[in-house]
């Protein structure tokens, strides 16, 4: 009966967007490898196809190559920072075990990939009636335009991951200050590791003025911080 | 002996209640068996439409509502075609029935998850068919318009002209199309309509690159698909200004 109960299906995607906190409280406390597999095949196919509708616009093969690379760093993120927020969640005052925590994380991330999948036909559409890169990057606004609709849809999809994921901490948690503590340390953390594997695996959207690659030939040398700190160094010495 | 009348005249009246779920006054539970009624329901009882796409063979309505959406376009299309004539006749309709059902598929996925973000508890099913009814009601709407689109195409050569005149028709047809869909949105649960506001302008400005995307559907060119990619605000103002000077206006044809 247990077995029947814990059948999946491809409605739950639907339970996660709704925040149906009930229910993913019951699937973050019991541990589910098909579900765990669910849902890492959903940031697969979602942050997949939207990597892949990103990297089109400059090449097929760097469309090939961003469906890899993006979720990728949702999968490396996660991983990279299990530990560190399965340690910061009790620390917190929230009480979760190791596997709770690291299940609610995936879940806030197939939640935001489940988004990215769903506005990647849209992006493509962007895209494909976008002027080519070369041409495109001399004008400058459509260029602009590309980079802006990627900013606005992966911001919607990350914060509305996050906003639910906020509501499980509160239901698990049964504490407002403590949910908001404990996603703050989660955030810092993974924007942290984040923006640094996002630096290593550039480019996505890519430049017409250099070729097609998996990783630049300078992903390892410094780092996004360092490239942030010049950056203001150039504009207050200018 | 009167105290119970007494107590009665003492009661207000009941004061019928605004209409509640799909299917709670018995007409709205009719069966839909073929096209032709769906059609008729989504003008008069769009709520029989919306009962009925909550059933369990809610797939056959949905088949039959694309149908008429897709007959709908192709007749419209042909309309749009009888300002260029020659090959238009044929590339128009094609375009427009191809353009509605590819921006539908585009626009499905968010969509849903719009849905899903707002606490509606829609099935896919229940939202292709409600897309079905946007598509279908749009459509019919667009077959009103096509004896007043028909008799200015034929009086005018102002590619402008006609180009605003059949945006405005087709405006006004998603506009009864979209307010069909956020009743049945409103009545799935839905928390908030922001969401489904947010959705609706997407969409209108994926049907509205469509027109630039597979242009021309109103004037003439040697492809069958544009060489050059634009967005439609470009491509607006660029037929503007080649309109502009270019011909007198209220010339015959």
């Amino acid at each position: 009966m247990q077995a029947q109960s814990e059948k999946l299906n491809l409605g739950e995607i639907g339970v996660l967007l709704r925040g149906e906190t009930e229910s993913i409280a019951a699937w973050a406390e019991r541990w589910n490898a098909q579900r765990f597999a669910f849902h890492v095949g959903v940031i697969l196919l979602g942050a997949g196809l939207y990597g892949a509708a990103m990297g089109w616009w400059r090449d097929p093969q760097q469309a090939a190559y961003v469906a890899i690379k993006f979720p990728l760093i949702i999968l490396l993120t996660t991983l990279g920072n299990a530990l560190l927020n399965g340690m910061l969640a009790p620390l917190l005052g929230l009480n979760l075990p190791f596997r709770q925590s690291f299940s609610a994380i995936l879940m806030s991330f197939a939640i935001a990939s489940a988004i990215l999948g769903a506005f990647s036909p849209l992006l493509a559409f962007v895209v494909w009636n976008a002027p080519p890169i070369s041409q495109a990057a001399l004008q400058g606004a459509t260029y602009n335009f590309i980079k802006l609709t990627n900013v606005a849809v992966i911001a919607f999809a990350g914060t509305t991951g996050n906003v639910r994921l906020f509501q499980l901490l509160a239901r698990l948690g049964g504490n407002l200050a403590v949910a908001r503590r404990v996603l703050f340390a989660w955030l810092v953390g993974n924007l942290f590791l984040g923006s640094q594997l996002s630096w290593i695996l550039r480019p996505f959207i890519g430049s017409p003025n250099l070729p097609v690659e998996f990783f630049r030939v300078t992903a390892l040398h410094g780092n996004f911080y360092e490239n942030i700190f010049q950056s203001l160094q150039q504009i207050f010495n200018h | 002996m009167n105290e119970p009348n007494s107590l009665a005249s003492q009661i207000p009246p009941i004061i019928p209640s605004a209409p509640g779920q799909p299917g709670d006054d018995p007409l709205e539970r009719a069966p839909i068996p073929n096209a032709v009624v769906a059609i008729e329901a989504i003008l008069r009882h769009p709520r029989r439409v919306m009962f009925q796409l909550r059933q369990p063979n809610a797939g056959k309505l949905i088949a039959a509502m694309l149908f008429v959406s897709i007959v709908c376009s192709l007749i419209y299309g042909v309309v749009v075609g009888t300002f260029s004539g020659g090959t238009q006749l044929w590339a128009a309709p094609v375009k427009i029935a191809g353009g509605l059902v590819i921006s539908a598929l585009i626009c499905l996925p968010s969509l849903y998850i719009f849905t899903c973000l707002s606490g509606s508890q829609a099935r896919l099913v229940e939202v292709c068919g409600l897309l079905a009814g946007l598509l279908m009601l749009t459509t019919i709407l667009l077959i009103g318009f096509a004896p007043v689109a028909w008799v200015f195409s034929q009086s005018t050569e102002s590619l402008a002209w006609m180009g605003t005149l059949h945006l405005i028709f087709w405006f006004i047809a998603t506009v009864f199309g979209l307010r069909f869909l956020e009743t049945g949105f409103s009545h799935s649960n839905a928390r908030s309509h922001v969401g489904f506001h947010t959705w609706a302008i997407i969409f209108l400005l994926v049907m509205l690159q469509m027109t630039t995307a597979l242009r021309p559907i109103l004037g003439t060119s040697d492809t069958f698909l544009p060489t050059q990619k634009q967005f439609f605000g470009t491509h607006w103002a660029d037929c503007l200004k080649a309109q502009d000077g270019a011909q007198q206006p209220g010339t015959g044809r």
